[in-house]
């Protein structure tokens, strides 16, 4: 319960306090998001498969985020930044969809 | 809130090695492969979607369940943390996202707002330019000359930059409305060429395509669906006004080639094409011929004249038929060449003027 509260805290202290994103930052943060999310997802999933780890959620949920947003830095830098761009966003994109169809069987059961 | 109940949970674990699903880590050849085993890249796609490092940890655990990992208190911190910060992120990145989204819908307002402003400003200078070329008309006549500014005046009509009117026919054609939207319809730039060259032919003395007045280097094409006349994009239904003698002008018309062809589209596509004999028509002035002025030749290439006349030069003039020099009126005479040998774009012939029907308004 916790951990909901504070993702709903989160949002709303992202939403209304409104921090000013650096422009240099603004490209990685869409990558950054989907990496957040598939960690979020992962972590859920995990809770619900009883075997959750905080240390194991925290640093993937950092790495996730770091490592995404490093690759498209370095896309952007080869000038390869939208295809490798997309490549994140496949792969995080078929993680997410796979621990959102475990989350669903399991509180569904279907 | 993170293990309600850790021994179960272990014993659960550990019991089936793979639990619920074939989607879980670790592989069913057991916990103690982790590391050795490496599936292809697809096949894990589909199968780890879930980080492996929570089956480590479960798998650590349920080999020494009171050991020395973090207590509980410190793991529902991490966990608090950890989706604090992911919450920090999506709602940062949603604000972020809002935020923006007035600021291209603003930066592109502006440039319409410009595109609206520079195109007001355009009209503006036109209306302008045509006033002053009356003043300077009506302050000629003033001046009494007569011979040459009549001249003047025929060659301005011939290049369409003064208004007229007259009796003359008028064509309105119009895509058939046959359901086709993509955008390029039946009616083409070449085919109102066509029909222009055909009412020039005809014998008409002044035409005005979509409220356009055409002058003898007047261009008539298409970029994409739409028609462009002297650059300007003009919209269907178009209207060709042509001034000349309506009889003769309809008679000459409908047995030309660009008739027949508007004739045989009504018939096969349903386009609109309505021909009409009016008594008197309005056409505005066209846009202002751009001045070229006489030079006399360089110190470089001084071959062609001798002496260097640094007024309009007849020799190496480069005569704009309509726009003589208002001080030196008598100067407009030499053009003898006015609008037939004007480059004419594609778009249309030159009329051979006979002022007959038309004066100048």
């Amino acid at each position: 319960m916790y951990a909901v509260l504070a993702l709903v805290v989160g949002v709303v202290v992202g939403l209304f306090v409104h921090p000013t994103v650096p422009d240099w930052l603004a490209p990685y943060l869409p990558i950054a998001v989907i990496a957040a999310l598939d960690a979020v997802f992962g972590g859920l999933r995990a809770r619900l498969d009883h075997i959750f780890d905080a240390k194991v959620f925290v640093i993937s949920f950092v790495a996730n985020v770091l490592v995404a947003a490093f690759i498209v830095f370095l896309g952007d830098q080869l000038g390869v930044g939208a295809q490798l761009s997309t490549a994140v966003v496949v792969v995080l994109g078929i993680r997410i969809f796979g621990n959102a169809a475990a989350i669903r069987r399991h509180i569904f059961k279907a | 809130m993170t293990d309600p109940q850790r021994p179960g949970r272990d014993e659960r674990f550990g019991a089936t090695g793979s639990p619920s699903s074939s989607m879980t880590w670790p592989p069913p050849t057991g916990a103690g492969k982790i590391g050795t085993y490496v599936p292809p890249l697809l096949e894990s796609l589909g199968r780890d979607s879930m980080d492996p490092g929570y089956a480590e940890a479960a798998a650590r655990r349920a080999v020494d369940p009171q050991g020395s990992g973090p207590s509980r208190t410190s793991q529902v911190i991490a966990a608090v943390a950890g989706l604090l910060m992911a919450g920090l992120l999506f709602g940062t990145a949603a604000g972020a996202t809002v935020s923006n989204e007035p600021r291209a819908e603003k930066a592109r307002s502006a440039l319409l707002e410009d595109i609206d402003r520079a195109q007001t400003h355009q009209s503006e200078l036109a209306a302008s330019a045509s006033a002053l070329a009356a003043d300077l008309r009506s302050t000629q006549a003033d001046l009494g000359a007569a011979g040459p500014l009549q001249t003047v005046a025929e060659l301005e009509r011939a290049s369409g930059s003064t208004a007229v009117h007259g009796p003359g026919l008028r064509i309105v054609i119009d895509q058939g409305n046959s359901g086709d939207t993509s955008g390029v319809g039946v009616i083409q730039d070449r085919d109102i060429q066509l029909l222009v060259n055909d009412l020039w032919a005809a014998g008409a003395e002044a035409i005005s395509v979509g409220g356009v007045r055409l002058r003898p280097t007047s261009s008539i094409r298409q970029a994409g669906g739409s028609i462009l006349v002297d650059n300007r994009p003009v919209f269907w239904p178009i209207t060709v006004d042509a001034i000349g003698e309506p009889s003769a002008l309809q008679v000459r018309t409908v047995g030309s080639a660009g008739f027949g062809r508007f004739s045989s589209f009504a018939q096969l596509y349903d386009i609109q094409f309505d021909v009409t004999a009016k008594q008197d028509m309005a056409l505005p002035a066209g846009s202002g011929a751009e001045l070229r002025y006489a030079q006399g030749p360089g110190p470089a290439e001084s071959g062609s004249s001798g002496t260097a006349a640094p007024a309009p030069a007849p020799a190496t003039a480069t005569p704009s038929p309509a726009t003589p020099s208002p001080a030196t009126p008598s100067t407009a005479t030499p053009p003898t060449t006015p609008a037939g040998s004007s480059p004419a774009s594609s778009g249309s012939t030159s009329p051979v003027p006979t002022a007959t029907a038309t004066s100048t308004s």
